[in-house]
């Protein structure tokens, strides 16, 4: 495999790739790489924080202590900063790089929004241990997941009261998508998941005498549906399975869709749902290395930011700085805008964020300098520029390991930085830029190459 | 030199030869002139108690609702004979007295949610409560007929919801000299100056760059425009009215800019609400007396419209903590010089009729709000922005 057509995948797959890591890879064909990639991601490593407070917790003394109660559910919100930082970490960590990379991808289509730690937690490695499985069971487990009972109300869907609310979401944003079903079909689907509850533990209960068990009618089929028989009617439609293939295309390949390759998914994919088998299928694809899919995606901000850090680790000094970069920069793993989740592509850039992002690198790496010296010449305005970037106040406060990126890049020299560091070709201009800009350090050329419009591609 | 010729010497002297039409920013004001109509949005952050705030003290229900948390009628500054402000209103009360406010009574939308979250979404983005859209109302109304990120401006370090488009964002500033240094770094400088009709025209890279001239050139032009004025109005010392003071700079130094958005919050009081609410309620009424004297004194109050909302009120009946709980319609204020209804727009909420919450059945949908602001000030087709067809209604 070529070393861009590696790095390519691994943009999709991971957060990039390291030059002695691609170097290691280039002997491989595609097959042992893809292989690699999916036996790699095999287990599951769940994704669990520190909380003592819950180590020794008897949930059912506690059921009936109001103030302690109370007390629990203060601490379980103000720990969901630390899973946030945690998750960060993983993916900056990964054991399994696929599965963390599918597991933020479902985490922006089964969207939720929990403001407890530990329903948050669990939730999140639901996602984590299906993000390779099967999507029908998936489904089945999301719509038993607390979090999810909490966030599109079934603890108040109950017989005679329907809520309608994740009946809905459940066919126009996790399966099906918007004008494949009907109203009618959203009510007496709400009926069938009457009874969805859960007990303090986090654990799934169905509650018998909420549930409607009287006879339905779904996409023209009468029974006495559960929510599990509704879930399965669901799948039989060949449109859930065009539906996920559209989304897992626009998220790994192209967000403007080729019909041709969807419908070759689709055939992949239905009517098993596995999802691994989906995602070889399209690693594996010769159109998925084609150039008009290799460096056209916009990075999301948590791209970004690990992206940036795999090649020069970083470590906030304080973790609230951390969240305020994701804010700032519009995306904040845990608290999604809405159950439609972030919207990927052009979306993330505004005049604010598109200033930010390409000033990132310097801020957090180089006390925001970027250099312009020009070749031969001596700047005067560069050194005032210089003075005063380290005389203000930095926004974000960070410890920088460039000793692993001396390590890393050891091996590849000043002007084949780009090659590593850019997914798109560069422009005759662009070029013309850099090399009138000279190239003093590696250190230096590797903070411009990362400011530039380039480097916010992959 | 006048401003005028400023403005276009300034405009030949940046790099905006090689920029698309879109984005340049200077034609708008050589063409048009001065005297467009604008918006400013003042979003309460948390959900105001709307009921202590215009309340209506000859009601028992809400007397007997709220032991504690009630105010007094003597305690009140009286409109008419049955609502009376919170007095910490007086300045509001003042406006009001003159003519410039209209209260919309009871707005909210079907099927309510109580999340801070969910329904500030909502009335962002103008959905139904069972909808939710990733592109906010002034986005779409910059989508429609934006020219330039500057047409909309947060005043904030970054943009709501509300503010962005699917195509065109709005920019957020609190300090138009801070974002202009930012977009000079050099660096940027030369790679704007390096951009070729090939970037330009690719999808996804192109979009970055465009946004970045456009930035670019935006945030210049707020700069050297509003760097030509400066207020002269005494403000009170406090984070809100400071929004209003850069927000007033901007618009009377002649930003062409439509739509100016401004948030006060803290109003989530579910315990100890008195004090709180007082306080917070000041920080509004003064912020906002001063502002429109600002606008007054420099001719541009009339071609200005102040919009104030919640994203709920709060529960009629008080909780054990001296406080309220989330609750669902709400009072808006409409402030302006020519408004065709001044005073109280409509009646105020009925405390007898209400859901099995306990909360107020709303009475005027928001969005019919938005669809009059957007099709009877700011001139443009509502239902392209709303994507539904709402009833316009008679404040403007």
């Amino acid at each position: 495999m070529t070393q861009r057509d590696i790095q390519h995948l691994y943009w999709r797959a991971g957060f990039g790739i390291l030059p002695k890591q691609s170097q290691q890879l280039k002997s491989k064909s595609r097959t042992e790489i893809v292989n690699e990639l999916f036996s790699k991601s095999a287990r599951v490593t769940p994704l669990e924080i520190d909380i003592p407070e819950l180590k020794h917790i008897d949930f059912k003394s506690i059921q009936k202590d109001k103030e302690a109660l109370k007390k629990l559910g203060k601490i379980l919100q103000d720990k969901l900063s630390d899973f946030n930082e945690a998750w960060i970490e993983r993916l900056n960590n990964p054991k399994e790089l696929l599965r963390e990379r599918m597991t933020l991808f479902w985490a922006n289509h089964f969207v939720c929004r929990e403001n407890n730690t530990f329903f948050a937690q669990q939730y999140n490695n639901t996602l984590r241990e299906h993000a390779l499985g099967n999507f029908r069971s998936f489904t089945k487990a999301i719509s038993k997941e607390v979090a999810m009972i909490r966030y599109l109300n079934l603890q108040q869907n109950r017989k005679k009261s329907p809520n309608e609310n994740f009946a809905r979401e459940l066919m126009e944003l996790f399966t099906l998508g918007k004008g494949n079903y009907t109203e009618q079909d959203i009510k007496e689907s709400a009926r069938a998941f009457t009874g969805y509850s859960h007990d303090i533990s986090g654990a799934f209960k169905f509650a018998k005498w909420a549930h409607d068990y009287d006879e339905k009618t779904f996409f023209n089929k009468k029974g006495n549906f559960t929510g599990d028989d509704i879930i399965d009617l669901i799948v039989q439609e060949k449109q859930c399975a065009r539906f996920v293939c559209k989304k897992v295309y626009s998220y790994f390949v192209n967000t403007s869709i080729n019909e041709n390759h969807i419908e070759s998914m689709v055939g992949v994919f239905y009517p098993k749902y596995d999802i691994e088998d989906l995602m070889r299928f399209v690693f594996m694809s010769d159109w998925f290395y084609e150039e008009e899919n290799i460096g056209t995606k916009i990075k999301s901000p948590i791209d970004l930011i690990v992206g940036l850090n795999q090649n020069v680790p970083i470590q906030f000094k304080e973790q609230k700085h951390l969240l305020t970069l994701q804010k700032l920069l519009g995306q904040v793993l845990l608290l999604p805008p809405n159950v439609a989740g972030w919207k990927d592509g052009t979306q993330w850039i505004d005049s604010n964020t598109i200033l930010l992002r390409l000033r990132l690198a310097s801020i957090l790496l180089n006390s925001a300098h970027i250099s312009t010296k020009q070749k031969g010449q001596f700047n005067d305005r560069l050194d005032k520029f210089i003075k005063r970037a380290k005389e203000k106040q930095l926004p974000f406060n960070v410890n920088h390991d460039w000793k692993h990126f001396e390590q890393q890049f050891k091996n590849v020299s000043i002007d084949d930085l780009k090659n590593h560091l850019i997914m798109v070709n560069l422009s005759t201009e662009t070029q013309q830029l850099l090399d009138d800009f000279g190239k003093s350090s590696k250190q230096e050329h590797c903070i411009q190459l990362m400011s530039l419009p380039e480097y916010q591609m992959c | 030199m006048k401003r005028r010729e400023f403005i276009k010497q300034t405009s030949i002297a940046s790099s905006l030869a090689l920029v698309p039409s879109f984005v340049n920013a200077f034609d708008d004001i050589l063409l048009n002139g001065l005297g467009h109509k604008r918006l400013v949005i003042i979003q309460l952050d948390g959900g105001n108690d709307g009921l202590n705030t215009i309340v209506p003290y000859r009601n028992d229900i809400y007397y007997k609702n709220r032991p504690t948390l009630s105010i007094k009628s003597s305690e009140l500054i009286k409109a008419t004979d049955d609502i009376g402000f919170h007095s910490s209103l007086k300045p509001l009360k003042r406006l009001f007295d003159k003519g410039f406010v209209s209260i919309i009574n009871n707005v909210g939308y079907p099927n309510p949610n109580r999340s801070h979250f969910r329904s500030m979404d909502i009335w962002q983005t103008a959905s139904h409560s069972n909808q939710s859209l990733t592109s906010g109302w002034i986005g779409r109304y910059l989508d429609a007929y934006g020219k330039a990120p500057y047409d909309a401006i947060e005043v904030d370090e970054s943009l709501s919801l509300a503010m962005k488009g699917e195509t065109l964002s709005a920019i957020a500033t609190n300090n138009a000299q801070r974002l202009f240094r930012t977009s000079q770094e050099p660096y940027f400088k030369s790679i704007i100056n390096h951009s070729s009709d090939a970037h330009l025209s690719e999808h996804n890279l192109g979009y970055l760059y465009k946004t970045l001239i456009a930035t670019e050139s935006s945030a210049k032009y707020i700069y050297e425009i509003s760097k030509t004025f400066s207020s002269k109005q005494t403000y009170p010392n406090t984070q809100f009215a400071k929004q209003l003071k850069t927000t007033a700079e901007f618009i009377n130094s002649g930003l062409q800019t439509k739509v100016y958005y401004t948030s006060l919050g803290g109003f989530d009081t579910h315990a100890n609400q008195t004090n709180a609410q007082s306080r917070l309620l000041s920080q509004y009424a003064e912020g906002v007396e001063a502002f429109v004297n600002d606008l007054k004194q420099n001719g541009t109050f009339k071609d200005t419209l102040i919009l104030t909302f919640s994203e709920f009120g709060r529960r009629v009946k008080q909780n054990a903590a001296n406080g309220t709980d989330h609750g669902t319609a709400n009072n808006v204020f409409v402030i302006g010089e020519n408004l065709k209804r001044q005073g109280f727009y409509n009646n105020i909420a009925s405390l007898e009729d209400l859901d099995k919450n306990g909360d107020l059945k709303f009475e005027v949908d928001f969005r019919t709000v938005y669809a009059t602001l957007l099709n009877k000030w700011l001139n443009v087709d509502d239902e392209k922005i709303l994507n539904h067809t709402f009833q316009k209604l008679n404040f403007v």
